[in-house]
């Protein structure tokens, strides 16, 4: 636990513990964002990767 | 190092004098604050250093600082510091007034609560956390808040949970909840428990309703909750100490907390005094007059600070202030004290802070050995204090003799500005209207003979169109 090295005020058990769960909870949507993003992303990369094909100058 | 000589430039060494430990700063035992010659000085301890080191030189510090959000601060030479356990000395940039979070508005606490949790999120994406989140390490310079904990800040490590939650949301959540939601003056909570309101407490109070809310329901009444279940498990508490959670969700956890601080909002209406300024027995011909007699004696007072006691929402505050003084503007009401506020930030005005003041009662000594936090009398910095449209409320609704207020304001500063409103006005009859009239010595002779146990008279000047007098008094004792 070395992340509470330094804490000098008391963080409370209850606080630390539920502070987990409603982060877990409220953080849904974001990541749930987060990976739309990222697999938006990948799509729009196979496109790109595809465009290349189709359009690229003829191999020599 | 030449600014840290004493002002009367005689020879003598840095040292000579003994370090002042400030009675409110031992809490963290990383670093205290102390003064050597009247210099404010804080020392950082070994457990802090290496930190300290890499914060005071980061982007994050200097841009903080920039926009006026992080109180400034200089290097000082090591031979400065306190103890031999020192690893460096700073020197902070000194706040000109301490205020307690029990003196401010509504408004003033929500900005400081959001200037904390705005810091917080930067202080996330840079890689860094806050290690506390105290309404005390917030403070009100120009009109505006500033965090002046320098050693406030930790790196993040990943997985770190926010060990400031409880806090933050004892010092901040719960209180501003309770003044939105429940009644505005249980802002005084805080005076009783200078480490923020239990969240059982607040829960309990909140209107029921409250629980619809996403944000109070969770980081008030399901953290309460929380709290007593893992009270005193020591299992749990171990386990506790080993919760992780992945800085994305750290991230919206504190989003999620500024979200719901945001969404809290008053009116300052409704409150006894919020319509008074509009209600008062003045003429516009004595308003002009006593307006330009206030701006008068206020220049002939020496000194740059003055204190206007029962402000109401700062009108003369503010021509003090256009003379040149830097102003507190106190009032017993707090929907007074925050139309105050909101003006004062519309306009953009930087030499007024309004706080939130019962003269009959005004802030003690608090906290450990009731020294941790001063009280309002020990923090006098006035050279002047105004008391316009005053005496008559705490004479003959706080029955406080005339003598004894005089003394008071003595206490506060070496002059005085009084206005004396007779038993014939007819404020004052009002005040007298359902009560008896066990006031004999409350007349412009009773005044004048209290008044001067403590003071000489050297102005004294009848307000046209009123029967008020208005007065300037020197200390003499």
């Amino acid at each position: 636990m070395p992340h509470l090295v330094l804490a000098y005020i008391d963080p409370g058990s209850g606080s630390l513990i539920i502070q987990v769960v409603i982060a877990s909870v409220i953080a849904i949507p974001v990541i749930l964002r987060a990976r739309i993003a990222q697999v938006a992303r990948m799509f729009r990369r196979n496109e790109q990767a595809s465009d290349a094909t189709d359009d690229g100058p003829p191999a020599a | 190092m030449t600014a840290l000589r004493p002002p009367d430039g005689q020879p003598q060494t840095l040292t000579s004098r003994p370090a002042e430990r400030d009675p409110g700063s031992f809490r963290d035992p990383g670093g205290f604050v102390y003064r050597r010659d009247g210099v404010l000085l804080r020392q950082v301890g070994a457990s802090l250093a290496a930190d300290w080191e890499t914060f005071s030189s980061s982007d994050l510090a200097a841009s903080l600082v920039r926009e006026g959000r992080l109180i400034g601060w200089e290097k000082a030479p090591l031979e400065l510091a306190a103890t031999p356990e020192a690893r460096a000395v700073i020197r902070p940039e000194p706040v000109e007034f301490i205020s307690y979070p029990y003196e401010w508005t509504f408004g003033q606490l929500h900005d400081a609560a959001l200037l904390t949790l705005d810091i917080e999120l930067e202080a996330l994406d840079a890689g860094w956390t806050l290690r506390d989140a105290s309404a005390y390490n917030v403070q009100f310079r120009a009109g505006r808040p500033v965090l002046i904990d320098l050693l406030s800040f930790e790196p993040l490590e990943p997985g770190q949970p926010w060990v400031a939650y409880r806090q933050f949301c004892e010092q901040f959540l719960a209180p501003l909840a309770l003044m939105a939601r429940r009644d505005i003056r249980l802002s005084r909570l805080l005076r009783a428990d200078i480490d923020g309101v239990p969240l059982d407490l607040a829960t309990q109070l909140l209107p029921w309703r409250s629980r619809l809310n996403f944000g109070l329901l969770s980081h008030l009444y399901l953290h309460a909750a929380a709290q007593g279940r893992y009270a005193g498990n020591e299992d749990e508490g171990a386990a506790a100490k080993r919760t992780r959670i992945d800085p994305t969700r750290l991230r919206a956890l504190v989003k999620s907390l500024r979200n719901c601080v945001a969404g809290l909002r008053w009116k300052p209406s409704g409150t006894e005094w919020a319509e008074y300024a509009d209600n008062t027995s003045y003429s516009d011909l004595a308003t002009a007059a006593k307006e330009r007699l206030v701006g008068e004696l206020v220049g002939r007072v020496e000194g740059p600070v003055v204190w206007d006691l029962g402000a109401n929402t700062g009108r003369y505050s503010r021509i003090a202030a256009d003379g040149g003084k830097r102003v507190l503007s106190f009032d017993i009401d707090p929907a007074a004290a925050e139309r105050n506020y909101r003006s004062l930030r519309r306009d953009g005005r930087t030499d007024i802070l309004p706080l939130v003041l019962d003269l009959a009662n005004p802030s003690a000594g608090a906290g450990w050995a009731g020294r941790e936090r001063r009280s309002l009398v020990d923090r006098a910095n006035a050279d002047a204090t105004l008391s316009l449209a005053l005496v008559h409320h705490l004479a003959i609704s706080r029955n406080v003799p005339l003598p004894m207020f005089a003394d008071l304001l003595a206490d506060l500063a070496p002059a005085a500005i009084v206005e004396f409103v007779p038993k014939d006005d007819p404020m004052v009859r009002r005040l007298l209207a359902a009560r008896r009239d066990v006031f004999p010595d409350y007349t412009l002779e009773g005044f004048r003979a209290a008044a001067s146990t403590r003071f000489t008279i050297d102005v004294e000047t009848p307000i046209e169109d009123s029967g008020r007098t208005l007065f300037l008094l020197r200390r003499t004792a």
